[in-house]
């Protein structure tokens, strides 16, 4: 290893990289685009959602129900006038929830000796998964409050329910993200994402690139190494994506208001190893691949499902148990979840040394076959 | 009506040029075999926002048989995995922070107390880092708890006694049902709109790979130089695509039926007349994305990073109906949010073309849009 040697080739290497505008508007650009369109998109509440509402009642009591409905801006109450209208509104998916208030709702509330409480009917759009399992709990939990604030009024007594078997009061607290907001989540996956993905990609590219024009056998008929040649490439690229890393954090915090909770500094020493494994990646790449455009295509097929299977969007935890065994084996997977831990617990490395240890063997492991890839092809 | 004869002669000469150039391109065929079978089984098969194997963890400082009763109807819901027992309030914390948790529970010392006098009161710390999961697996917790019978009365008279309460707590039942897919299998909801991703990936890369390589390899002039219009030239190259996109489609729709058994519901025949537009869409889309790469490299890039954000921002991954105003209308005007829609309402909903005469008429309308800017950016451009 010779320092001159080695300061030649990385200032070698920053020119060629700035000098080419598309990739350096890629390099700010997409991890800027990915953030911003990742933030926004993972919602766990509902806000302004339609719902059809069939009042069959037409009671005081079935007014003041809705009434409790639309001052919560969870939903915008649509009056229907029969239940087929209603359920044609469900199949034309104009509406993606309905409320079927019945007829004896208000004497049925009133009647507290009952023999059944009243029933009051929802009906979702099952084809729309998630939004109907987000809608499900608000809407229960709205309609029963406002039922038993009703019952309450109109008896002045506790309800029947209340009275004897009532059920248990639950105080809930989220710890680390007080409003279940889904943004932060998704900045500290988006981290992940560039880096598994941009990183391998450009890398990819530039050293097949180098191939194709020949300009790699002439830096093997200089005096260096393989190793300085290596170091020379990837070096000056780790710095690029530290920097990228960097504007991510500041953007996150600035515009989305997403600053990690742990240390910064720590949170970058883990990234920077991350960049330096993804590095040795897109060199195993690059190396196996013909043309740039293959290159592309192959790391683009290795990286969907490998983002997929990260934890980037759908919990590891939901999968069968065969696919999370292979997730585990992922890197991406233990950097995601670095960066989560990092971002919304501030955990710190005591908390993490098992991922990180994973993180550390693999990433060395990978980074010795690089060498050797490229130490074969010499 | 000459005009028109040579144009669509023209187009078919195109046509068959490139299909003769695919025909040899290995690498094409295999992704285009290898990816809707690998995007199947993981949607179908592994990706999911269900709770599922969940872990948490009990602080039981009630030690009464009531409190022992409810952490049991917790885990009877069957999104969790055995509870971990905490010592002590922090130990449960730190717990949570190190992600060996999703949820506490932590059932307080006088919980038994309060239950006779009727208002007995639990606490559950959620563990807010993984916000789609801690929202649902919260309000499963209070939905048991709030269910729950604290009575210290057989189990067979608490069952009797909590049918004809039904949800106890509350005076109103809510009966929730769930239609189209009654027990809200993601599956489901990836499956059906799985033919909009494949395509999405097939058109964008296809188009943009096809032309810049072209341009590339000065094949572009020399077609040029022949008495075919631009115009003629690009819907030539799209032509063979638009044959194996259909291809693509069937290999969805049956692959999901045959293999999850999610057929469409709806008709058949609206699914075939809805993927014309969306595919002349996406593919417009893949050729202005050329247009904007001087080389297939840069090409690739670019179509790689529309095609993500795509997926997300149209409603295929997460629905848009959740998202922030300024983001949702930024989906519409991506071809593929108004084709999952459709799709969805086709498969699932079982609908007909009735029902997806708004999504048809806006991919129409985008394609409309799209083929303008692409004769006004294909305008011969030499060198």
């Amino acid at each position: 290893m010779n320092g001159r040697r080695l300061r030649t080739l990385l200032v070698r290497e920053v020119r060629a990289t700035l000098r080419d505008p598309f990739t350096v508007i890629t390099l700010v650009a997409v991890p800027l685009v990915a953030l911003l369109a990742f933030s926004s998109v993972l919602a766990t509440n509902v806000t302004h959602m339609r719902l059809g509402v069939y009042d069959a009642s037409h009671s005081t009591v079935s007014r003041r129900l809705l009434a409790d409905l639309a001052a919560c801006d969870a939903f915008d109450p649509i009056p229907y006038a029969t239940r087929a209208s209603i359920e044609a509104a469900l199949v034309a998916g104009q509406i993606s929830t309905a409320l079927v208030l019945p007829p004896d709702l208000g004497e049925a509330l009133a009647r507290r000796t009952g023999a059944a409480p009243p029933e009051v009917q929802i009906l979702y759009d099952g084809a729309e998964t998630v939004l109907a399992g987000n809608a499900d709990a608000f809407l229960r939990s709205i309609v029963a409050a406002s039922g038993a604030r009703l019952a309450a009024r109109d008896l002045g007594t506790r309800s029947r329910a209340g009275a004897g078997v009532g059920g248990i009061e639950v105080v809930t607290q989220a710890l680390f993200n007080p409003q279940l907001s889904g943004t932060p989540f998704m900045v500290a996956g988006t981290f992940g994402f560039v880096l598994s993905f941009l990183t391998v990609l450009i890398t990819a590219v530039s050293i097949v690139n180098e191939r194709l024009q020949g300009t790699f056998d002439q830096l093997e008929l200089t005096p260096a190494t393989n190793l300085e040649i290596l170091l020379g490439k990837l070096l000056p690229m780790g710095a690029v994506f530290t920097l990228d890393v960097l504007l991510m954090v500041v953007v996150a915090g600035l515009v989305l208001g997403v600053w990690p909770a742990g240390s910064v500094l720590f949170f970058l020493l883990v990234a920077t190893f991350y960049v330096a494994f993804s590095l040795s990646l897109g060199l195993i790449f690059s190396a196996t691949s013909a043309t740039a455009a293959e290159a592309v295509q192959k790391t683009v097929l290795f990286s969907i499902p490998l983002v997929q299977l990260s934890g980037f969007a759908f919990p590891i935890r939901n999968m069968p148990i065969a696919l999370q065994w292979l997730c585990e084996l992922i890197p991406a997977t233990h950097f995601i979840r670095v960066t989560r831990a990092i971002y919304l617990r501030g955990a710190g490395p005591l908390e993490l040394w098992s991922e990180l240890l994973f993180l550390g063997v693999f990433g060395v492991a990978l980074m010795a076959l690089a060498l050797r890839t490229l130490e074969r092809r010499a | 009506m000459g005009g028109l004869r040579r144009f669509v002669t023209n187009v078919l000469a195109v046509a068959y040029r490139e299909t003769t150039v695919l025909r040899h391109d290995k690498a094409f065929i295999g992704v285009v075999a290898a990816q809707p079978i690998m995007m199947l089984l993981l949607f179908g098969g592994a990706l999911s926002n269900e709770p599922a194997n969940v872990p948490w963890a009990v602080l039981d400082q009630s030690h009464s048989a009531i409190s022992r009763r409810l952490v049991e109807e917790i885990g009877a819901t069957g999104y969790f995995l055995s509870p971990k027992r905490v010592a002590s309030y922090q130990d449960g914390r730190d717990l949570l922070e190190r992600g060996g948790a999703v949820v506490l529970v932590v059932i307080p010392n006088e919980f038994q107390r309060d239950a006779f006098r009727g208002r007995p009161q639990i606490q559950v710390l959620l563990d807010g880092a993984e916000p789609l999961t801690a929202a649902r697996i919260g309000g499963i917790v209070t939905q048991v708890a709030r269910n729950f019978d604290p009575d210290v009365r057989g189990a067979a008279a608490q069952r009797a006694d909590r049918a004809a309460v039904a949800s106890g707590g509350a005076v109103v039942t809510t009966r929730p049902r769930f239609w189209f897919n009654p027990t809200l299998r993601d599956r489901d909801f990836f499956l059906a709109a799985l033919a909009g991703m494949l395509l999405t990936n097939l058109c964008f890369s296809a188009s943009s790979l096809g032309l810049v390589g072209e341009r590339e390899s000065g094949t572009y002039e020399a077609t040029l130089a022949l008495p075919i219009s631009p115009l003629e030239i690009v819907l030539g190259k799209l032509v063979p695509y638009v044959v194996i996109c259909y291809g693509v489609l069937t290999i969805a729709v049956f692959g999901a039926g045959i293999v999850f058994c999610v057929w469409p519901n709806g008709s058949w025949l609206a699914i075939g007349a809805l993927t014309l537009p969306f595919v002349f869409a996406s593919l417009s889309v893949g050729v202005l994305v050329s247009a904007l790469a001087s080389s297939t490299t840069q090409a690739v890039f670019l179509t790689n990073f529309v095609i993500l954000p795509s997926f997300v921002l149209s409603g295929m991954m997460f629905p848009y109906q959740l998202m922030p105003n300024g983001i949702r209308e930024i989906g519409a005007i991506l071809p593929l949010r108004w084709y999952q829609i459709g799709l969805r309402r086709l498969v699932l909903r079982g609908g007909d073309f009735g029902d997806v005469w708004v999504p048809f008429v806006a991919l129409c309308v985008l394609f409309a849009v799209l083929l303008t800017l692409v004769r006004w950016r294909m305008k011969p451009r030499l060198g």
